[in-house]
């Protein structure tokens, strides 16, 4: 028999905190939230203890010197998690800010204790942490911030209470007693970079259990607030291996090209398309959903156009019209690359789709809040490993200008990221702009390596033949092959 | 005319309810002191005795429009609800204008409440005060 203590793990029910904590709240913890003002301390505090409290299991709001109390209920009603009923039953706020007021730590630890001896609460909420150092510093004890936290700590712990410090702008460097005495610390931030704000949160600690490393980028709106996980750690607990899809290719609609796939898709596979402004990539993303939507297939498209009254593809819209196909076009300001993850998984969730279309990596570039966009080349790995876990194919457009020295299929250097790769580029042969388009890679298997013509008409992309006669053709201006070693230039009509 | 307006005090002030027909305002005055004590103790642990002394001292002056004596009541204090200078300026007058004033601040207390946390927190917060008058007064108030 085990005879451990067992570390019960709350949920927080806040989306997206229990996966960044590891798993939930320690049960009994003594947790610090720390950030700016303004940073979302007050509402993460109040979202967690409306998710958390019951009868049985009640809470106490004690308010310091910070927000005033009525502020914060007049506010905090305005969030979906907010109930009324809830209050004086299993969720009880109380004024400390006449004890806080005398400076005297005894008198509001001494407070603090009352009440919870009288209330017995499972969870206690001290906000803001900050006023009741000021306080003190003003009644010139030093040493009672120490004292006052430890024995918090303690005394709450004894009571069997989960404990959450609300502070404002603690500088992380400072050694801060109360990090030490605290098994969680959760920090937010705001970044922010020209005119986009992010709002982040970090779990600097967590006694006890392995969290999410690192910053993650959370929302605060009419629900509360939403963290968005790492794009990795919300598809590991998010296989959609239950998506029926036929076959162990997927198509892409375009007969001939399919062909030179090697017969299609590989499965779970991603595919990256490039090409310059109007070769044709969006219509191949439309042919990929159909092709999918023939064969009983549901997709998701992903679209960040600049522009969104644009008419769309008609084959696409009505895919979409019909639900077959779930449009993802969102205008939120200063995405994450987190939430775009979330947000596709979410619908492929909804829809047990199998296919995915990102339309374009460029728009979604500038999509991403500036913060994000050093890192673009990174996030872009976590949202291709992500939705090759979830076990869905997907077809990425890339923008590429058309440069005549160089074969590039990508700006980011997300080639290397990708399964398979297909490019599409212009050419000029007998004063005509024709395009040509080849596969370049399909990882662990063969396919064709053939350059082809290729037109776009009313039903697509038809994919005509070679161009044998002609070399050159990566350098936009082909010449015809050179017989007897003098080049004749192409359109000369020389027969071979 | 005073049944109507004890059942229109009924629904929006705790005074109507705890009032026997023909209290002297003196009476009233004692009653409206034990309800604001009553709703001091419902609020003060939640928003503080100074927060609560504000919004007494903010309802006093809304009232005091309507009803100019009251504003004898508002002794300035901002560190507690004090009800004794409100209940001498009630006991001063006849007694249905005291009791006409002692709702009216009820009204206007409640009214600055709603305005400032919405109609169903205040509910919930001033419920146990409002109740009790409302169960005294149940042969009245048929409606709930």
């Amino acid at each position: 028999m085990n005879t451990k203590a067992t570390i019960k793990r709350l949920a927080t029910r806040v989306p997206g905190l229990d996966e960044v904590l590891g798993g939930g709240l320690p049960e009994f913890s003594f947790n610090l939230i720390a950030g700016q003002p303004g940073c979302g301390k007050t509402t993460l505090a109040n979202q967690i203890m409306f998710a958390l409290a019951t009868p049985e299991r009640p809470a106490i709001y004690f308010t310091v010197l910070g927000e005033p109390p009525l502020k914060m209920l007049r506010y905090q009603q305005q969030f979906d998690y907010f109930d009324s009923d809830a209050l004086n039953r299993s969720v009880r706020f109380i004024s400390l800010s006449d004890d806080a007021m005398t400076g005297d730590f005894d008198r509001v630890l001494k407070r603090i204790t009352d009440e919870v001896a009288a209330h017995n609460p499972g969870l206690v909420f001290v906000d803001s942490f900050r006023s009741v150092v000021m306080a003190g510093e003003n009644g010139g004890n030093p040493l009672g911030l120490q004292l006052f936290v430890q024995q918090l700590g303690m005394l709450m712990t004894s009571w069997q209470a989960t404990t959450f410090l609300v502070g404002e702008y603690f500088s992380e460097t400072d050694a801060n007693p109360v990090f030490t005495v605290a098994d969680g610390l959760i920090w937010l931030r705001q970044s922010v970079q020209r005119n986009s704000m992010v709002r982040q949160i970090e779990i600097l600690k967590m006694r006890g259990q392995a969290t999410q490393p690192g910053l993650h980028t959370f929302r605060i709106d009419k629900a509360g607030i939403r963290v968005f996980a790492p794009a990795a750690s919300v598809a590991s607990v998010d296989r959609t291996a239950d998506v029926p899809v036929e076959g162990d290719r997927a198509r892409v609609g375009v007969p001939a090209l399919d062909t030179m796939l090697g017969g299609g898709l590989p499965r779970g596979y991603s595919l990256l398309v490039a090409g310059p402004s109007g070769s044709g990539k969006s219509i191949l993303a439309a042919s990929f959903l159909a092709e999918g939507v023939r064969v009983g297939e549901t997709g998701v498209v992903a679209v960040f156009e600049q522009n969104p009254k644009r008419s769309r593809n008609p084959v696409l819209r009505d895919l979409i019209a019909r639900g077959q196909v779930a449009l993802i076009d969102s205008r939120q300001p200063d995405l994450c690359i987190d939430e775009i993850v979330l947000l596709i998984l979410n619908e492929v969730r909804r829809i047990k789709a199998s296919r995915v279309v990102l339309d374009s990596l460029s728009g979604f570039e500038l999509a991403l809040a500036p913060t994000f966009r050093p890192d673009f080349r990174e996030s872009l790995l976590g949202l291709v490993t992500a939705l090759a876990r979830a076990g869905v194919t997907v077809l990425m457009t890339s923008e590429l200008e058309d440069r005549y020295t160089d074969l590039r299929f990508s700006p980011y250097g997300a080639a290397f990221l990708t399964d398979a790769i297909v490019v599409q580029r212009y050419i000029e042969v007998d004063s005509r702009l024709l395009r040509v388009m080849a596969v370049v890679k399909v990882r662990a298997s063969a396919h064709s390596n053939e350059l082809r013509l290729y037109s776009i008409g009313e039903d697509g992309i038809s994919v005509g033949d070679m161009l044998p006669e002609q070399e050159g053709l990566l350098g936009g201006r082909p010449t015809r092959k050179r017989i007897g070693g003098s080049p004749v230039p192409p359109g000369d009509g020389v027969p071979q | 005319m005073n049944a109507q307006h004890g059942k229109e005090s009924v629904t929006s002030s705790p005074l109507g309810g705890r009032l026997v027909e023909g209290a002297s305002a003196g009476q009233v005055a004692d009653t409206v002191g034990a309800i604001w004590l009553e709703i001091d103790d419902a609020l003060h642990p939640i928003i503080g005795r100074r927060g609560m002394a504000a919004l007494y001292n903010r309802s006093l002056s809304l009232t005091a429009a309507a009803h100019p004596w009251l504003a004898a009541g508002y002794e300035g204090t901002l560190s507690a609800v004090d009800t004794a200078a409100l209940k001498s300026a009630l006991a001063s007058q006849t007694a249905a204008e005291a009791r006409a004033g002692g709702s009216a601040l009820f009204q206007s207390f409640h009214g600055l409440l709603t305005s400032l946390v919405g109609a169903s927190l205040t509910d919930r917060l001033l419920h146990s005060v409002w109740k009790h008058s409302a169960g005294a007064s149940s042969a009245q108030d048929t409606n709930s």
